[in-house]
């Protein structure tokens, strides 16, 4: 640290020291409590201040014996001591040794106590009929008692400044290992000596050179407002560049937001957003995908099913009838269909949704055309936890209606969410396939930072799909795997981390 | 989605090409493929193919075929196809199918071959296409099973038959002992494996030829002497049974092409039903059932974007291996052999795509202008993160899966209306939360390092169990926050609760509650102020010791969760 910036870095605490003091100068908090009028507290912070600049250190440490008071002590000050007060209970006339102690609330044997030491004094003695009576009204030693009580209540008392008697009365009464409450404890006080150093001369020198006398203002308080002082005053200027303490606040998770930023980009280009329960049947995750009944990914291994109840009481018509039509025979779909026999049971069946899709299908039964319709939602797969599996997980997909859509407005489509919401610069189409979409198309891109990778997956609607659900237009498809996208923005490899429990993990991620 | 290995020289053969690795990568595409991984100290490629409907493209044979049409115009025909019209002879080759199979596994579909000597290149790719036929196309074997047996001890007719399983004895492939069919279940690795498909059955399926020696125990296990294939071996029977006699007729066609394109001849065999099936009593295989398919080329051109004549959808076609003819303005695809894959007028659209590239397609961005907005729910909730953020709370977002451990036992609640999953991976993921507060308590269990005070938030979606809905259940958006430090209490969430409701604008009065997971005497529950009644939107107060115990929270916390489907009527 150059001089100028040592000197900043002052505390009016410290100023006033190094002013009032030269170097060599033995100093202990008591002699800056004397000139300066600093509390122990300040007087010590000013010497660590010091000593850590360099400009103060330690030269030696002195060890004494005080005497400090209690918080029973502090009582007895105001309240009295046990035998100040049975002899002021005795001015009324001689009481039991039972009653004593109820009336002065102590217990059986500290009564007892009290009572032999004033015995001992011939201050109280016992008649005839086994009461307490006063026989005078004070002794040298309760005199001394109080005494050193109030002393000790304004400050801990030095055992080298105590007489004989005073210090044999206070061991009497100070705190001894596994003795009963006392009204003094002694400890063992270590006086640390400091002096300035030379260092502190050409410190001084700077302090001077400036005006700077310790008594600038610290913080603007509403009182110096009030008062108007701060007209007269200088300020002290702080040292902006030392370190700030830490502030946890309160704010969105990263993911969270990068999901938003989503979901405001894609309203932005004009779809509505759609939601559902968690809960599904087959028929609305399947089926009505025309996904065969036997189609492998309809395994048990594949979704999760709901323990009970087993099946939704019922589907709903017409589209249940139309759907089974698609799956027999194609219906009205124009489709010769799977040609098998659609079971209406298992259609029913309960299940996690494990497809986002499942919400494009629901959305067209009330779509408008022409309509664009999105949806960010969770899903859950039968699969082993890992990086880049999750229990459950985001899927962000929707569907484009319109009497004019077609494969090239799809490309056209799964351009525009490349570059506007992946911030692509390159984009290529390959040939892809769901059991939903004809044509299917996969969509790979290039990112600027990233390279090459797949950003989703897309189609035109089957019309055994469109057309059972009571739409006749064309219905572009898409999904866009965006917890890859956030992943990567958020600086991570572990879709796991995407979901942590970990508080500290969340509060310190933020978006590159 | 199938994976299949090829040797790049068995690929190089089929399809006439010599592609590079890199160059591979680029083609597959067309036919909906990738590669997968590259061993190039063996020259085995592993290749993963999409469409599910395609299974012709699962065999080396099958992939080259594909790959030599696309990039050489090369259009495959096959001469051993019996058809509606007309039955190849078979040469006494005939199979003869028992009554009572109607009930048990009622088609059988069969042909034989003749050729060269079997290399083992060759019977590896047999067996791999046995394999993801049965696996990925049959369901496992349920409805596709496939045997290769040694034809020249075949005495046929060969006998499809329904027998006594506990009776019923031979000697399987792999053992060196006889067993019952019933023991095989038990006893033989592939009776384990697929014994559920047929173990409800009162009889089973059995296949001997006309001397009675075994030939197989459909869909489990060959025979160890006619059912053990070698290298060498030049005269091979290939049959399956199943349960769809549509989807097993193409999967032997399948297996036909690509011994025919290995340089096999296929001697056709036929199967006499006593009842009857979709291709009538007496089938002769290999059989072809497809049906030509109609689709307008302006329904085409319309879905495609494009504007094609008759002549350029034709070409498109024929890269993919599909014959048609045009006339009309109609184009009339006839199906190749080993396919069975156009439903509708659109799969006949993706054809003419893919065979003309999309590459060849320009994007065109969707017109139609449309208004963009969000759920009210989302709106709602945006308002909600906002205020919670604004009393500074870090916004977290938990998985809803969890145990039976964390959702119930540490919540202390009887979990009565917590959804439970029927086939959970692991007992960790078997419950969906019924409430966003075990996810809270959890990170507060697992962040005691990180600086207090902990003030944490999620709006996310709790689904509870409510028998009178048509689904069994409810899924609600919620609102679950929690705070931990030394000095929280109750008047610290009081005055949250109250400041939140204000500014969401809604009158409530609270009610001391018994919910388990609080203090008693320091939990309220919320209820907003209605015309009619006040309605339950959530409780909140100082989580009971016991529960953060359970969770090893060592310091004290209040915990609150609203409804926000309530808040927001």
């Amino acid at each position: 640290m150059d001089q100028d910036t040592l000197v900043k870095s002052l505390h009016p605490l410290e100023v006033k020291v190094l002013l009032t003091f030269g170097p060599g100068v033995p100093l202990t908090a008591g002699v800056l409590g004397e000139k300066l009028g600093y509390k122990v507290g300040q007087a010590n912070q000013a010497f660590s201040w010091l000593c850590g600049k360099g400009l103060a250190r330690e030269t030696g440490r002195t060890s004494k014996t005080v005497y400090e008071i209690t918080e029973l002590g502090r009582e007895q000050v105001a309240g009295g001591t046990p035998e100040e007060n049975l002899l002021k209970a005795l001015d009324n006339g001689p009481v039991a040794m039972a009653d004593a102690a109820q009336l002065l609330g102590l217990e059986q044997k500290d009564m007892g106590s009290a009572y032999g030491q004033l015995a001992k004094e011939g201050l109280v003695a016992m008649d005839e009929t086994k009461r307490i009576v006063k026989k005078a009204a004070q002794s040298p030693r309760l005199k001394t008692l109080r005494v050193l009580l109030q002393k000790a209540a304004e400050a801990d008392l030095d055992e080298s400044f105590l007489t004989d008697d005073e210090k044999a009365i206070l061991s009497a009464n100070a705190k001894k290992r596994g003795a009963a409450a006392s009204v003094f404890k002694v400890s063992e006080r270590e006086t640390v000596v400091y002096e300035l150093t030379p260092e502190a001369g050409s410190a001084v020198a700077i302090i001077r050179a400036q005006g700077v006398t310790g008594d600038e203002l610290g913080a603007l308080t509403p009182a110096l407002l009030t008062s108007g002082a701060w007209k007269t005053g200088v300020f002290r200027p702080y040292n902006v560049a030392a370190p700030p303490s830490r502030l946890v606040i309160g704010r969105r998770n990263p993911y969270q937001e990068y999901i938003l930023g989503v979901k405001d980009k894609l309203v932005s280009l004009g779809f509505e957003e759609f939601d559902g329960p968690l809960v599904e049947t087959e028929f609305w995750n399947g089926d009505a995908l025309f996904m065969p009944q036997f189609h492998s990914a309809r395994d048990i291994h594949d979704v999760y099913y709901v323990k009970n109840p087993t099946h939704a009481k019922e589907i709903e018509q017409p589209w249940l009838d139309r759907i089974a039509a698609a799956h027999t025979n194609g219906g009205d779909t124009g489709s010769r269909g799977w040609g098998y026999n659609f079971d209406r049971d298992f259609t029913r069946r309960l299940i996690l949704r494990s497809q986002g899709t499942v919400l494009s299908a629901k959305q067209l039964p009330h779509a408008k055309i022409p309509g664009k319709y999105f949806g960010v939602v969770r899903c859950f797969r039968y699969d082993q936890v890992d990086a880049t599996h999750g229990a459950d997980f985001y899927q962000t997909e929707g569907i484009v209606l319109g009497s004019d859509v077609n494969l090239r407005t799809l490309l056209g489509l799964l351009k525009m969410f490349a570059i506007e919401v992946a911030g692509a610069t390159e984009v290529k189409y390959v040939p892809g396939y769901f059991p939903f979409t004809e044509p299917s198309v996969e969509v790979h891109i290039k990112h600027p930072v990233l390279g090459w990778f797949e950003m989703g997956g897309s189609g035109i609607f089957r019309p055994e799909v469109t057309k059972s659900l009571g739409v006749d237009v064309p219905v572009l498809a898409w999904g866009l795997g965006i917890d890859r996208m956030a992943l990567m923005s958020l600086g991570l490899s572990d879709i796991r981390e995407l979901f942590t429990a970990n508080i500290e993990n969340v509060r310190l991620r933020r978006r590159s | 989605m199938p994976k299949i290995e090829v040797k790049q020289a068995g690929l190089e053969r089929y399809s006439t090409l010599k592609p590079s690795v890199d160059e591979l990568t680029e083609m597959l595409p067309a036919v909906k493929g990738e590669v997968d991984e590259v061993n190039r100290e063996t020259g085995v490629l592993k290749l993963e193919f999409n469409d599910t409907n395609r299974p012709d493209l699962w065999s080396t044979a099958g992939a080259g075929r594909a790959l030599r049409s696309y990039y050489t115009g090369w259009l495959p025909t096959y001469e051993f196809f019996s058809r509606p019209a007309r039955s190849l002879p078979d040469d006494g080759r005939r199979v003869t199918v028992d009554p009572s199979l109607a009930e048990v596994r009622p088609y059988l579909a069969a042909f034989a071959l003749r050729g060269p000597a079997m290399d083992a290149v060759t019977l590896d790719d047999l067996i791999q296409t046995q394999e993801k036929l049965c696996w990925n196309f049959g369901r496992k074997r349920k409805s596709i099973a496939m045997g290769v047996y040694r034809s020249q001890s075949i005495h046929y007719p060969v006998r499809y038959q329904a027998v006594d399983p506990k009776t019923t004895r031979f000697q399987p492939l792999g053992l060196e002992k006889t067993l019952s069919l019933s023991e095989i279940l038990k006893e033989h690795p592939k009776g384990v494996e697929y014994g559920s498909i047929v173990a409800g059955l009162p009889m089973f399926p059995f296949l001997t030829d006309s001397g009675g020696e075994v030939l197989s125990f459909p869909p489990i296990i060959n025979s160890a002497h006619l059912g053990a294939v070698q290298v060498g071996d030049q005269e091979l029977f290939v049959e399956m049974t199943g349960t769809d006699l549509p989807s097993l007729t193409l999967a032997v066609s399948i297996v036909a092409c690509d011994l025919a394109d290995a340089g096999y001849t296929i001697l056709p065999v036929t199967v006499e039903y006593p009842y009857d099936t979709p291709f009538g009593k007496t089938v002769t295989f290999p059989y072809y059932f497809q049906e030509e398919v109609k689709a307008e080329l302006g329904f085409i051109n319309k879905l495609l974007g494009i504007n094609l004549v008759g002549e350029e959808a034709q070409n498109a076609l024929a890269k993919m291996g599909v014959t048609s003819r045009y006339g009309n303005g109609m184009l009339t695809v006839i199906p190749p052999v080993y396919r069975n894959d156009f439903l509708h007028p659109v799969d006949v659209a993706e054809d003419v795509a893919v065979g003309r590239g999309l590459a060849s397609f320009e994007p065109e961005r969707p017109s139609d202008a449309t208004i963009g907005r969000l759920t009210d729910a989302e709106l709602f909730g945006r308002r909600v993160r906002d205020l919670m953020i604004g009393m500074g709370f870090q916004e977290m977002i938990f998985n809803y899966l969890g145990s039976r451990h964390d959702f119930i036992e540490r919540m202390n609640i009887s979990g009565d209306d917590v959804v439970q999953i029927l086939n959970p991976m692991t007992e960790n993921y078997e419950y969906v939360r019924n409430s966003i507060a075990p996810n809270l308590l959890e990170a507060e269990g697992v962040s005691g390092n990180a600086l207090y005070p902990h003030h944490i938030f999620e709006v996310g979606k709790v689904v509870r169990l409510e028998p009178s809905h048509r689904e069994g259940s409810v899924t609600t958006n919620s609102l679950g926050w929690l705070s931990a430090a030394p000095d929280e209490g109750f008047n610290q969430i009081n005055s949250r609760v109250a400041a939140l409701l204000y500014y969401l604008g809604k009158d409530y009065k609270v009610k001391e509650s018994s919910d388990p997971r609080f203090i008693p005497g320091r939990a309220a529950e919320v209820w907003i102020e209605r015309k009619a009644q006040p309605e339950f939107a959530g409780v909140f107060g100082e989580v009971h010791p016991a529960v953060l115990e359970n969770w090893n929270a060592g310091i004290p916390c209040t915990l609150g969760e609203l409804n926000l489907d309530v808040l927001a009527r």
